[in-house]
């Protein structure tokens, strides 16, 4: 079984340049925390998600862990200070730039693999010969199709 | 280090010359550490092997010449602070600090450099400056200030603080061992001065920075609602922890007098708080705990330290350090106070521009062999306290004179305050100077005049 029988094909995306606060919108309105973002050709460049935001918007000394915890400290205010600051920058500014990649004619096994690697990964976005994107296939997509295949089928997975 | 220096000629390739190839060797891997493209610890290890490789030492020359006291002694602080720092302590100590000036601004920055120079002083200045900047940038968040300020002062005050003990900086630690100078003659030689140094180098930041560093009352109160006991994570290690930070520091100050070796009580320390930190958890859970502490010791240093060693042992072999030492006191005139002075203020401007770990380690074969000109090993104390002096105060003279003022520039750098190099320079190097000059008076009025 391959990467492309398994991937979700309607995809909502993001593109180069959009403001962080559009973005934020339209995940909002379609129920999903993370969208791929691509360059003027179609070719995934990133993937941004509630968590890379909100990682812009914790100061770098705590979310980088090098203070562990801050159970210590009061609300000091600059988490609004920095997500109002947030929502105007430009989406490359606060998104993940390097995204689990897997080509379209990967197995369904290698394509679990990369999502379970040392680097976890929630999702894989999948792209064709050109490097365009064509699906996102997500952990839950693959245990999915697992519960729906048949016993016969099982030489597929 | 090895003592002994005789020429060897035996089995060099090509028939080329010992001393040449010995030095070229050293002088090519100093180079590319300093160029910093590629790891230091890589480097000096692909120097130990070439001289062996090339014939200038033999395999069993070169484990002589480790210093397994140093080693064993950098090891063992690191595994004793990897599980220190899990407990909160030290970020426990900056907040109470911070509250005990009722959140001022500029009692903070004294507090913090103060608090900086106490962990320096007893703990590397890495570890220290790795878990107080970050609380730093917290707390000038918090009180909407400027962080440079309290930056600036915390890699001063963590190079000042390494300064006054065997183990605060590891140039203490090897010369310690080299010179068999004890933790508590560190601390009857080096700190008395240490505090004048401090508050000189607080009083200038005072007038550098002293008028900016404003806040209003509703900050203020903000820092006085921190909750330091939330800091603490884990009572019962920090229990064991300070237990056994207590034990290993007390057997530090009476090592002489048991005659043990600093490494000894290190690797005991770290042994016992391997165990209190795991006793009474599954077999399973322990040999995870040890695999974790175990990955959090700095290899990359160690390693740094023994191919260092072995290339240092190199060179000292094929005579030229002797031959080194000849020149410095043909320059100084054989004046002890002048070769003091010169031995001072060299590791000083060296320590500003390049790693100060290879350099000690060059320089102290190099002053051992000084002992003959001055009347023997006990003659040259006071060279070796102008060379400590110099090698950790001058880490002070630039961005990349010490390993701490890296850890902090990144800190800065990654929380949007990036520390220019040239601008740290102007100011830091200054400061520098000015400590050198104090040690220069001390050193002349203590041992000299």
């Amino acid at each position: 079984m391959l990467a492309k029988s398994v991937m979700t094909k309607d995809l909502i995306t993001a593109h180069l340049g959009e403001p962080v606060g559009d973005v934020l919108q339209r995940m909002r309105k379609h129920k999903l925390r993370m969208l791929p973002v691509l360059n003027d050709k179609k070719v995934a460049v990133g993937v941004v998600s509630t968590f890379s935001i909100l990682e812009k918007i914790v100061p770098s000394y705590i979310a980088s862990g090098d203070l562990e915890q801050v159970a210590f400290a009061p609300d000091i205010g600059f988490l609004k200070t920095h997500y109002d600051q947030a929502i105007y920058k430009k989406i490359e500014e606060v998104m993940d730039d390097t995204p689990l990649l897997v080509k379209h004619d990967e197995s369904l096994l290698s394509t679990a693999a990369a999502l379970t690697s040392l680097d976890k990964h929630e999702y894989a976005l999948v792209i064709d010969d050109d490097e365009c994107l064509v699906g996102i296939i997500s952990s839950g997509d693959i245990l999915d199709y697992l519960r729906n295949m048949k016993v016969n089928d099982k030489n597929d997975a | 280090m090895h003592n002994s220096t005789h020429i060897i000629h035996s089995s060099i390739p090509f028939g080329l010359d010992a001393t040449w190839v010995a030095v070229s060797i050293l002088l090519v891997i100093y180079a590319v550490i300093m160029a910093e493209k590629f790891n230091r610890a890589v480097l000096s290890l692909l120097g130990a092997g070439l001289m062996i490789l090339c014939g200038v030492l033999n395999q069993q020359q070169a484990v002589a010449g480790i210093d397994f006291n140093t080693i064993g002694l950098l090891t063992g602080m690191m595994v004793i602070v990897a599980i220190s720092q899990k407990t909160g302590m030290f970020q426990y100590v900056a907040i109470k600090a911070a509250k005990v000036v009722k959140g001022e601004p500029w009692g903070i920055l004294v507090m913090l450099s103060l608090v900086t120079a106490v962990f320096s002083a007893l703990l590397d200045n890495v570890t220290t400056v790795l878990l107080i900047a970050p609380v730093t940038l917290l707390i000038t968040d918090a009180l909407a200030v400027r962080p440079y300020p309290y930056l600036f002062a915390l890699i001063l005050a963590s190079n000042i603080g390494g300064t006054s003990t065997l183990i605060g900086d590891p140039p203490n630690i090897m010369i310690g061992s080299a010179a068999h100078l004890s933790f508590y003659d560190f601390l009857t030689n080096l700190m008395p001065i240490i505090p004048i140094i401090f508050i000189v180098v607080i009083a200038v930041i005072w007038l550098m920075f002293g008028s900016d560093l404003k806040t209003t009352d509703e900050k203020k109160e903000l820092i006085m609602q921190f909750d330091e006991g939330a800091a603490i994570k884990d009572v019962p290690l920090l229990k064991k922890s300070l237990f056994v930070l207590f034990a290993v520091i007390s057997g530090f100050t009476s090592a002489h007098a048991l005659h043990l070796e600093p490494a000894t009580i290190a690797m005991f320390g770290a042994a016992l708080l391997l165990l209190l930190q795991t006793w009474g958890e599954p077999l399973h859970d322990k040999d995870h705990a040890y695999e974790a502490i175990m990955a959090e010791v700095e290899w990359t240093t160690i390693f740094f330290f023994v191919g260092l060693f072995i290339i240092v042992t190199g060179v000292e072999h094929t005579g030229v350090i002797g031959m080194l030492a000849e020149k410095t006191l043909a320059l100084t005139g054989g004046n002890f106070a002048a070769t003091t002075a010169a031995i001072l203020w060299v590791s000083a401007i060296a320590s500003a521009l390049i790693d100060n770990i290879p350099f000690v380690a060059t320089m102290i074969p190099l002053i051992q062999s000084m002992g003959p000109t001055f009347g023997g090993q006990e003659a040259l104390v006071p060279l070796w306290w102008a060379l400590a002096l110099g090698a950790c105060l001058g880490g002070n003279g630039s961005l990349i004179g010490a390993s701490a003022n890296l850890i902090v520039a990144g800190f800065a750098q990654r929380a949007g305050h990036p520390i220019a190099f040239l601008s740290f320079m102007k100011h830091a190097f200054a400061l520098m100077i000015l400590t050198i000059l104090i040690s220069h008076a001390y050193l002349y009025l203590r041992y000299l005049s």
